[in-house]
């Protein structure tokens, strides 16, 4: 592997400094706002060591999801098993993490995706990130496998595992809480539930009740009999800019209170049900329907007059966008998102509230996704109804079988080891022409954006290097504006798509939380300014934009290097061939889906296809 | 029914056939999201034969409306409007038709 390595040692090393500094990478030239190495921990020989990062690197792919795809390049590990020993798992953190800009405490978690044997990158949020980075490393990255279930702790310089036995199969909840009994509040932990321990492809990583959620990064850590990983530091970087950064951030902070996030910040994102149910975009019974006749007993707005509801919010953020609504078993409250709250809702057919919250505290109790699993758990509905799965039980509209269907996944009984494959391995075991209807691309389930009356999100769930997937591309965001006929979507668009995935890159990577995008006027312009104010680099948009299309091609570059190919940028058959039944227009056919991904491959450079130019893949990263 | 005499639906349980009582032409507005919230209404039926004089008559019986998200004839930042559940529509002069539901929400979809 490539990299200049500075410094290994087994389960412990002391390479002490401290307090806020300027880091010098191998050429000795300050770098503000990272620290310039990142540890590798080999999990089965216990060598941990310091690696670091080159300045051109770190300016290049910035942090978050560009960092780790960088890193996954390095390593090699597209051509790894993703849940084999010698598969790379990284948290990586950003150069706005610890600085006072709102919303960036965040860390991204990346590997080869279990469910979708492609690039897989996930975001968390807060303490994890502050202590996490303050271990003064940028990047966290995981090889090997403990040889029974651990607890990984890194205490600033030191490194060492402890058995995790007494906390098999605990919850994240409960994991956290034996965490914080054990260690103290100044370490800040990441944990697996059951789902990860059994290594269920859609497992997720928790911290603090938020999850690392899509693409199975739980399992991968699971995998590594790892249950937690427990951080803590002192070391702090340095900012280019201290005064001037804190004149920005205020600034941030203040039109972070203004109208472009009154919608979160009052009601939640939960407040899409509504909206995209009057638009008959609201993924219905396994997307048979794209509007929910009982939508309204499941709104926010209904549930805010029935039910105690609280705020919260992740670290260094002042929007503060979570609401988490009681349950009325007296059993805590529960954060609820849109997208947990149509999969778990009208996605399996359930209109009761309470069930719904329930599903949610019992997917994030194990570790699951709850897009992945409700969208699994819908297509199975949908098969026992149809009569191609043995389970009369399982029906849309029955609370008691989601439940049931949820338990099983994770305790590995009745139906659950079908259910925890995901939908697309799942309909290769049923057979009989399943797979039309199983709701993934890419073998990552569909979040609630139906693509027939959202059709430049239809290119954006198509083309993502994730899978189908709303928060690597933000195309809906066009499909909601006059620039397109969201219904009759043309090629000469599918550049608005690039715009938007390569937004969403570069936040990502930076990382701020994309809540905030819509106070941007031009968002390369102002983050060019902030990141020029943390790292002392001059940077322009320009430079932006092309570190964001590079980050972009280095993801696709990673699904080449493990098996991508072009039939798989594409949607399940029934989106092609059925209009939505509420909405005869909203009608996507499989040409124009394949105009759209030939302009949107074009508009990056790529081959119509999607390959990559031999040029541009040479200037990637390489293992 | 309030004092000026129009008809506003609390969360659509009243019956809008009941009463049209303004004169003029008359489209519904469906709010959702924040707009809901300062309405306080699910929806209402508003007068105007073009979209900035929709968004005048609803600032004038929706204040609170008003102040959060338009701007005289205008949307303000961070809100749409969608014409008949079909097209995204912003622009003031925008002609609309007897009986047309208008669509006012929140700009950001994402989840
Ligand atoms: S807006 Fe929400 S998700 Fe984003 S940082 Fe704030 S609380 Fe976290």
């Amino acid at each position: 592997m490539k990299g200049t390595q500075s410094c290994s040692c087994r389960w412990t090393r002391a390479a002490k400094f401290k307090g806020p500094r300027a880091e010098k990478n191998s050429l000795m030239h300050p770098i503000f706002g990272y620290h310039g190495r990142y540890l590798r921990v080999d999990l089965s020989t216990g060598l941990s060591t310091e690696i670091l990062l080159e300045t051109q690197l770190l300016r290049e792919y910035l942090g978050g999801s560009g960092l780790g795809v960088a890193l996954m390049l390095k390593e090699g590990a597209a051509a790894l098993n993703p849940l084999a020993p010698e598969a790379v798992l990284a948290f990586v953190f950003s150069p706005l993490v610890g600085s006072p800009l709102t919303t960036s405490a965040k860390f991204a978690v990346v590997s080869k995706s279990p469910l979708t044997e492609r690039l897989n990158d996930s975001l968390a949020s807060s303490g994890f990130a502050l202590a996490g980075k303050k271990t003064g490393y940028d990047a966290i990255v995981l090889v090997g496998r403990a040889e029974k279930l651990s607890i990984l702790l890194i205490d600033e310089h030191r490194v060492r595992l402890e058995s995790a036995e007494d906390l098999v199969g605990f919850s994240n909840r409960k994991t956290q809480e034996n965490l914080l009994r054990r260690f103290g509040p100044e370490f800040q932990t990441a944990t697996i539930g059951p789902a990860g321990e059994r290594l269920v492809p859609y497992a997720t990583i928790s911290h603090d009740g938020r999850h690392a959620g899509r693409g199975g990064s739980g399992a991968v850590l699971g995998s590594k009999n790892i249950k937690a990983i427990a951080v803590r530091g002192t070391r702090r970087v340095a900012w280019a800019s201290p005064p001037a950064l804190m004149s920005l951030a205020k600034k941030l902070s203040k039109k972070s209170f203004g109208p472009a996030t009154a919608k979160y910040r009052e009601l939640g994102t939960a407040s899409n049900l509504l909206m995209f149910n009057r638009l008959n975009v609201l993924p219905t019974r396994n997307f048979q329907q794209g509007s929910f006749e009982n939508a309204a007993a499941i709104s926010p707005e209904e549930l805010n007059v029935t039910r105690d509801r609280t705020r919260s919010s992740c670290a260094a953020c002042t929007i503060g966008c979570e609401h988490l609504y009681s349950l009325k078993s007296g059993d805590g409250s529960v954060r609820l998102e849109y997208e947990n709250l149509f999969a778990l809702g009208p996605l399996c057919g359930i209109d009761n509230a309470e069930i719904v919250l329930e599903a949610t505290r019992r997917c994030d109790d194990a570790g699951i996704d709850t897009i992945s699993a409700g969208g699994t758990i819908g297509f199975a509905m949908e098969c026992a109804e149809r009569g191609l799965l043995d389970a009369p039980w399982l029906r849309f509209g029955d609370g008691n079988a989601l439940l049931r269907s949820l338990d099983s996944i994770v305790s590995g009984k009745e139906i659950g080891p079908l259910l925890a494959m995901g939908s697309r391995r799942m309909a290769m075991e049923i057979g009989q022409d399943s797979i039309r209807f199983a709701p993934q691309v890419k073998g990552l389930e569909l979040p609630g954006y139906d693509p027939r009356g959202l059709q430049m999100m239809a290119l954006g769930f198509a083309v993502s290097t994730r899978g189908a997937d709303h928060n690597r591309s933000g195309a809906y965001e066009v499909d909601f504006s006059e620039a397109v006929d969201r219904r009759n979507v043309g090629p000469e668009s599918a550049h608005l798509a690039v715009e938007t995935e390569d937004k969403a890159a570069l936040m990502d990577s930076l990382i701020l939380c994309k809540f905030l995008r819509g106070i941007f006027a031009d968002l390369f312009e102002e983050s060019a300014e902030i990141l020029s104010l943390v790292t002392g680099w001059e940077v322009t948009a320009k430079e932006l934009r092309a570190t964001a299309q590079r980050i972009v091609t280095a993801k696709k570059r990673f699904n080449i290097l493990a098996g991508w190919t072009p039939s798989e940028d594409t949607l399940p058959l029934r989106m092609l061939q059925n209009a939505l039944p509420e909405d005869s227009e909203s009608h996507l056919s499989a040409e124009r889906l394949a105009s759209l991904i030939k302009a949107y491959n074009l508009a990056r450079g790529w081959s119509e296809e999607g390959w990559l130019p031999l040029g541009q893949a040479a200037s990637l990263p390489v293992g | 029914m309030r004092k000026d005499g129009r008809l506003e639906i609390k969360l659509g349980i009243e019956n809008r056939s009941k009463e049209r009582v303004s004169l003029g032409m008359q489209v519904t507005v469906e709010l959702f999201g924040i707009p809901r919230a300062r309405a306080g209404v699910a929806w209402t039926v508003a007068n105007g034969s073009t979209l900035g004089d929709v968004f005048l008559d609803l600032a004038k019986r929706f204040p609170d409306l008003g102040e959060a998200c338009l701007q005289g004839r205008f949307l303000k930042d961070g809100y749409t409007a969608n014409l008949r559940g079909e097209q995204f529509v912003t622009d003031p002069a925008i002609h609309l038709n007897e009986g047309d539901s208008i669509l006012l929400l929140s700009l950001d979809a994402g989840g």
